[in-house]
């Protein structure tokens, strides 16, 4: 079987994730035996599973050079650059939770990167197994800073200037810098006492101390790292962003009647049946009320929009009822997640991890006249891009009679002959290049048509 | 400065105790200012409390965002 060693996981000496076949598998070196021992026999591990606050894994193997864990494998790993409002609130708690704990079992955690924590099941959940140390007698938590610069950040940010800046860490990687943060914020933020302390005070004497490298300890008791943690948590828990989008009322804006609408959700159920379909990403989905018609017969349904409001939608649906198959993520077609990092291979574009997700089918309804009028792309490239998605695609195209359809084109003015290519049989020429049309059905009283398509 | 100087009377600029080592500086100034940042914290808790307590008594409801996970919230102002 082929292995290889996970191109995002470099930065921790403790161990390093590989990809074994179809499982995951992570080294862990000599050095973390100690940590790794305790976790496992103090019952810690333990409890952070059935809490479901971490991934959970099984010994593989082990000698005296290494020891190596099976982890549950994850379908798709989603970053927080992908989250919605309320997502990035959930994992930014979760961490709080966790380190709570930690002190709690006299552990600690010794990173609070966004990037240990990924959406699953419903849920935000913590994969770096190896994040855990010994919890020293009055020690700070030295991950404050990195907790600060990967969740507390860009979510105040988000609070005062909107939610693009939910995407601040694909800019930073390694989290937005404290005094650039703390020069961005307005100044009605000091009179917030966790802001004044959390973020300016923090600023403030990180630069004050940046060459001085000594070691500071037994400065904080346990209880006053809970009244942070406790502090820090309150605070989130309560943080809100006001920002209206496109997608508020967007079901009232649609130019759907009842007939239609339930019409476009049986067949989508048809559909799905008729291919055997079990997973399923749904692009330019809005709060998955199409995808929510198979959730029994799917066990991964992606949803992906541009719309942050329309995705916390979803998501507040998710956690609401429960769900467990249908992730949430705020994806842009027009400019999607690209690869991050070193090499390019330390964070995985959306393409790169939908291939690797292997789904069975694409869902793309009133998407493609957004994506050709308003982003001007050809039929022949979204094609290629559907055609990336799965083997099986069920799209909907709305007709030039379309009245969005021709709104879109209004909006073109001078430039709107450019256009004329936008109809039913430029569509079919451009998309049975990758596809064949395995049905074809106009949506009675309405001016689209849906299209189930196979890929070639 | 002050903070510093309080620091080190305290002696808590000693050897470090054997731990794994991080692959990030965590930061001098943010070691120091977690003890500032707690009180503060620790302040507004208990003004939280009181508040909390006052308003039960008088019967107003606190509009608090909803947790999401219910099974193993520790706090203790959930209801």
């Amino acid at each position: 079987m082929e292995s290889k060693r996970n191109t995002s996981s470099f930065r921790d000496p403790s161990g390093y994730v590989f990809i074994d076949g179809d499982s995951v598998k992570r080294v862990i070196n000599p050095i973390y035996f100690g940590q790794f021992k305790a976790l496992m026999d103090s019952g810690f591990y333990k409890t952070l599973f059935e809490k479901k606050f971490l991934i959970p894994h099984k010994i593989h193997s082990e000698n005296q050079n290494q020891i190596i864990i099976e982890a549950q494998k994850i379908p798709f790993i989603n970053y927080p650059y992908e989250w919605s409002f309320l997502q990035y609130k959930h994992a930014a708690l979760l961490t709080l939770k966790i380190q709570r704990l930690c002190l709690e079992n006299n552990f600690t955690m010794k990173d609070a990167s966004s990037f240990n924590i990924t959406f699953h099941e419903g849920k935000p959940i913590f994969i770096d197994t190896l994040s855990f140390d010994f919890y020293q007698e009055n020690n700070p938590w030295l991950a404050y800073k990195q907790f600060i610069m990967h969740f507390l950040g860009p979510l105040v940010l988000t609070k005062y200037f909107g939610q693009d800046h939910l995407k601040t860490l694909a800019l930073h990687l390694e989290g937005i810098s404290l005094q650039k943060l703390s020069s961005l914020l307005p100044l009605k933020s000091y009179l917030s006492p966790t802001l004044l302390t959390n973020i300016h005070l923090l600023a403030k004497y990180d630069k004050k101390y940046k060459s001085n490298k000594k070691t500071v300890y037994k400065n904080l008791s346990k209880a006053s790292q809970i009244k942070l943690i406790d502090g820090l948590y309150h605070y989130i828990l309560n943080l809100n962003v006001d920002e209206k989008t496109e997608w508020d009322n967007y079901y009232n804006q649609i130019n759907y009647n009842e007939v239609a609408y339930q019409l476009k959700k049986d067949f989508v159920k048809d559909w799905f049946l008729s291919i055997n379909g079990k997973s399923l990403i749904d692009i330019g989905g809005n709060d998955g009320t199409f995808s929510r018609e198979l959730i029994n017969s799917a066990s991964l349904i992606i949803v992906a929009d541009v719309d942050p409001n329309a995705v916390e939608q979803n998501y507040r649906q998710i956690v609401k009822t429960k769900e467990k198959f249908i992730l949430p993520i705020v994806t842009d077609v027009l400019n999607p997640v690209a690869n991050y990092g070193f090499n390019n291979q330390e964070r995985f574009s959306f393409i790169q991890r939908v291939k690797e997700a292997n789904l069975n089918a694409c869902l793309a309804l009133a998407v493609i006249h957004h994506i050709t009028l308003s982003g001007n792309i050809p039929f022949s490239l979204s094609a290629q891009f559907f055609s990336k998605m799965a083997p099986y695609l069920l799209i909907e195209f709305p007709t030039r009679a379309d009245s969005w359809v021709q709104f879109l084109l209004e909006s073109k003015r001078e430039f709107k002959n450019h256009f004329d290519f936008y109809n039913e049989e430029n569509f079919e020429k451009e998309y049975t290049v990758y596809f064949e049309i395995v049905k074809k059905e106009k949506i009675d009283s309405s001016e689209r048509i849906l299209y189930s398509l196979k890929l070639k | 400065m002050l903070v510093f100087e309080f620091a080190q009377k305290l002696g808590i600029f000693e050897k470090k105790i054997k731990m794994i080592p991080l692959y990030f500086d965590p930061g001098t100034g943010a070691l120091i200012v977690q003890f500032l940042a707690a009180a503060v914290a620790g302040v507004l808790l208990f003004y939280r409390t009181v508040l909390h307590k006052i308003k039960s008594i008088l019967g107003i409801k606190n509009k608090e965002e909803d947790d999401f996970m219910d099974d193993v919230d520790t706090k203790e102002d959930q209801e």
